[in-house]
């Protein structure tokens, strides 16, 4: 029986050649301010109090040889779902160049400031993706950093939803306004429409408005309607911040949008490090795991992307000392992320780092490697370009070109064969 | 016969023009236009009132003079400074707030003492010491990559509207040295001043050659250069800049994008203002008061006349919201350190630091400030703003919240009345019979209060393009 899938897959990429990819849409659950790597995903149990605090074990995972850290039982439970890239680094300990390398994948330094992956995907979409939904929607808020847009400008930057998913009225902004109901906001327009006298883009804006009708009241309002959902579900995300919003992100990828983008923060842990970590982790051990768990149960684990990671790591040497009394410090040249769905394979460990999770000592993944390959599964050129107003084309991901910037797309854990050219 | 069809046809069309612009807008639209063209602000309803009913000759006059020497014209013109100087704390121009604050005030002083444009511009190129106490300085910390090469770009793009530089002028600036001090993120911009002289020739665009001398500031001399009278390229820019600035389009367009190929709409407009501009010592104030006094800003707007309306820049969009409803909103930044808090009250157009945003900004095209161009300022309009215009529960609460509307509801008991003081408030302009009669209608067949009324109305007047821009 196997064999038969087999055979027909083989067929199937045939007949579609390289082309055919697999994922449709990417949920990035973006870890703001930087989480620990091992106290996460490169646990180090070996080590000393110095190091692994007051931790003392590790969580044994449904794969034989990969374990996480403790305070991640469920999703120890299912690493057959994803992969685990032990090996992220980029070098750089302040936030702001951080993320600007995380999202962009591009190296600061540079006199051009590039668009954050969500945007270049919005871009690179801008024509075939059709949906009344945005291309790129922020759960609830976008990444404050940096200006997204890059040189792509505004128009591609997320939605950003605001509101509280957790509580029991989602006030998505713009969709829900608990003060107007439908025939409210009709009797409105109909006033605008008589009151408008002026003929500056007037068909333009006509249109646009009708739009936003069509937006507010149409598929777009139940799929922020958490509500909808049954209770059980709801419960089984969390009903916290970062659980209700990546319930809301399986529901927007469920209605074709593209790149969702969760953001939860908090994970600046300078002091009071492992009071947080304790307080947090099973919030996301429980969100994470009911995601991958419901995308695979409604079969879109394999046509949805989902990355988990930060801005960079935290340093695996614990300070004791005041004024940190059990803290950890920005750390970029070793990090983790979870990657899953769309095309990656599951249960596998990308890259090592040393006995304290402190160095690389194989196969370092660069941010551009991470977003190229996440790219490739949507069918985009990693290699291509995007229009600069004053440079002309501009390479999308110029540090991939750098063999000193890039350490390779992650052919390991994915269907696409390496070509030629790269070897 | 072709001869005389053309010169038929070229008459025809200088009569076109010249009704064109002789058609002027009503004193209700010169107003508005004038307050949001000089101080990104909109007239209180107080002052619009006052400026309708004032039936003396010279109104117009006084009032551009008025607001041209106002504190709020200071701090929209440092806004624009300072999206081209792209002053922000953090990346990609990392001034830190500090440097930020020191930076924009140079700018806001300058522009109040109304400092020839010359001297502005030496002063910046001229600069040495520390980034916190000498702030011009930050013109060189404000790069990713500090080199003569990029400083110089920077230079020709800004002074000279070249977006491409082939000639080697950047030489004058390779002595340009950063030392850090011990002070957290101080640094001192300092010249390496015996640095051996190029032994290239330098050799501008124009052919003009320089050669620096040991052990002097070798910028001194490409800086004389660039900002001398001769120099008709380093005032056309900035006098077509502030055409832009004015009416959103360069007689050059894009205002710094100047190349062979890329004609001025009308050359002797632009000849007569660079005339005026440099025979008035680079006057920036005499240069926009001679732009907004011109028939072009009085004229109607297109078709009819000669403006055309642009959508309200991000920041002004947001002030007026605020201030149509007396609810502020409140800024900070708490990355980087130090914390940032800004003073309630304080409007988008006078935060002065694009790494301090806020989602409604955004929406609306806050530049980020990371290039140097002027058309980084995206002033289209998007669904997603006019979204938020029409339905966002942030804003409904802040109308109906508004301790001033609920104020001028109970100061205003007769529909008439109540029309004319919330669209002078929102619009400038009092509520024409039509629209009374409109509102009439309307509060009848819904079957609403005075209240209720009024805040479709303010809702309505905000989601209006009369609102949205500036016309």
């Amino acid at each position: 029986m196997r064999k038969i899938y087999l055979t027909l897959a083989l067929l199937l990429a045939i007949v579609f050649g390289a082309d055919a990819q697999r994922a449709k849409s990417v949920i990035l659950i973006y870890l703001d301010g930087g989480p620990s790597q091992t106290d996460t995903f490169d646990p180090k149990p070996d080590t000393s109090r110095d190091y692994y605090g007051s931790y003392k074990g590790v969580a044994k995972t449904n794969v034989e040889g990969i374990e996480i850290g403790e305070k991640l039982p469920l999703l120890a439970g299912m690493a057959d779902k994803y992969s685990l890239i032990r090996s992220m680094t980029h070098g750089s300990n302040a936030h702001e160049t951080g993320h600007y390398a995380m999202i962009t994948g591009d190296t600061s330094g540079g006199a051009i400031v590039y668009p954050s992956f969500g945007t270049v995907i919005s871009y690179m979409k801008r024509d075939t993706y059709k949906g009344v939904l945005p291309c790129y929607v922020s759960v609830t808020s976008a990444n404050s950093r940096f200006n997204e847009g890059g040189f792509l400008g505004n128009e591609y930057k997320s939605f950003d939803t605001g509101g509280r998913p957790e509580k029991t009225e989602y006030e998505v902004e713009g969709i829900v306004n608990k003060f107007v109901d439908r025939e409210g906001l009709n009797r409105r327009m109909s006033l605008l429409a008589e009151f408008e006298t002026l003929p500056m883009d007037k068909h333009e804006i006509d249109s646009l408005r009708a739009v936003n009708m069509e937006f507010i009241w149409g598929e777009s309002r139940e799929v922020f309607n958490l509500a909808n959902e049954p209770d059980s579900i709801r419960q089984r995300y969390g009903m916290t911040r970062l659980g209700q919003s990546c319930l809301t992100a399986r529901r927007l990828v469920e209605a074709g949008v593209p790149f969702v983008n969760v953001r939860t923060t908090g994970w600046d842990t300078h002091k009071k490090h492992f009071q947080f970590m304790n307080s947090m982790l099973p919030n996301l051990d429980k969100a994470v795991s009911a995601l991958l768990a419901d995308l695979d149960s409604r079969g879109l684990l394999d046509s949805t992307i989902v990355l988990c990671g930060g801005e960079f790591g935290r340093s695996p040497k614990i300070m004791w000392e005041p004024p940190w009394n059990g803290g950890r410090a920005h750390f970029g040249a070793t990090f983790s992320y979870l990657v899953a769905g769309g095309g990656f394979h599951g249960g596998k460990v990308v890259g090592k780092t040393n006995k304290t999770g402190e160095k690389v000592v194989e196969r370092p993944v660069r941010p551009c490697d991470l977003i190229g390959t996440v790219y490739m599964l949507l069918g985009i050129d990693p290699y291509g370009t995007l229009p600069h107003v004053s440079e002309g084309e501009l390479p999308i991901l110029p540090s991939l070109l750098d063999k000193k910037q890039s350490g390779g797309l992650l052919y390991e854990i994915i269907d696409i064969k390496k070509p030629d050219y790269e070897k | 016969m072709k001869k005389t069809i053309f010169i038929i046809i070229a008459y025809l069309s200088c009569v076109a023009m010249q009704t064109q612009a002789s058609a002027q807008c009503s004193d209700e639209v010169f107003l508005r236009r004038a307050y949001l063209t000089v101080t990104g602000s909109m007239p209180s309803a107080q002052t619009a009132a006052k400026f309708l009913d004032d039936e003396s000759e010279n109104k117009r006059e006084r009032l551009i003079s008025r607001l041209l020497n106002s504190e709020l014209c200071f701090k929209y013109m440092q806004m624009r400074w300072g999206d081209i100087l792209r002053i922000k704390s953090e990346f990609p121009s990392n001034l830190w707030p500090n440097g930020v604050q020191a930076y924009n005030r140079w700018v806001y002083e300058h522009l109040m003492n109304n400092t020839p444009y010359d001297q502005m511009v030496r002063d910046l190129l001229l600069s040495e010491g520390s980034n916190f106490r000498a702030p011009a300085v930050n013109f060189y910390r404000g790069f990713q990559k500090r080199s003569p090469e990029n400083f110089y770009a920077n230079i020709n793009l800004l002074f000279l509207g070249n977006r491409k530089c082939s000639d080697n002028g950047h030489l004058c600036f390779s002595q340009v040295k950063f030392k850090s001090t011990k002070e957290w993120k101080e640094e001192i911009i300092y010249l390496d001043i015996h640095k051996s002289v190029p032994t290239q020739r330098i050799v501008l665009g124009d052919g003009t050659t320089l050669s620096p001398k040991q052990d002097t500031d070798w910028r001194e001399e490409y800086v004389r250069w660039l900002t001398s009278p001769d120099n008709r390229r380093f005032a056309e820019v900035m006098v077509n800049r502030m055409w832009y600035w004015v009416f959103g389009r360069g007689i050059v367009h894009e205002p710094d994008d100047w190349r062979a190929d890329n004609k001025p709409s009308d050359p002797a407009l632009l000849a007569r203002l660079t005339d005026y501009f440099i025979k008035n010592n680079f006057d920036i104030k005499k240069l926009m008061k001679k732009i907004l006094l011109s028939k072009q800003f009085a004229s109607k707007a297109a078709p009819e006349g000669f403006y055309t309306p642009q959508r309200l820049p991000a920041e002004v969009i947001v002030d007026a919201l605020a201030s149509v409803t007396g609810i502020w909103n409140t800024y900070n930044s708490r990355v980087p350190e130090p914390f940032t808090f800004y003073p309630p009250r304080t409007r988008a157009t006078h935060l002065g630091d694009a790494t301090v945003s806020s989602t409604e900004l955004e929406l609306f095209g806050k530049v980020s400030r990371d290039v140097s161009l002027e058309g980084q300022r995206n002033n289209s309009i998007s669904a997603r703003q006019l979204l938020y215009l029409m339905n966002s529960t942030v804003l409904e609460q802040r109308i109906r919240k508004s301790g001033i509307l609920k104020k001028i509801c109970e100061e205003n008991t007769t529909l008439p009345q109540l029309a004319d003081a919330i669209t002078l408030r929102i619009l400038s302009r009092r509520a024409t019979a039509r629209e009374k009669q409109m509102y009439e209608k309307y509060m009848q067949q819904n079957s609403l209060t005075l209240r209720d009324l009024a805040i479709d109305m303010v809702w309505t007047q905000i989601n209006s393009n009369e609102f949205l821009y500036n016309h």
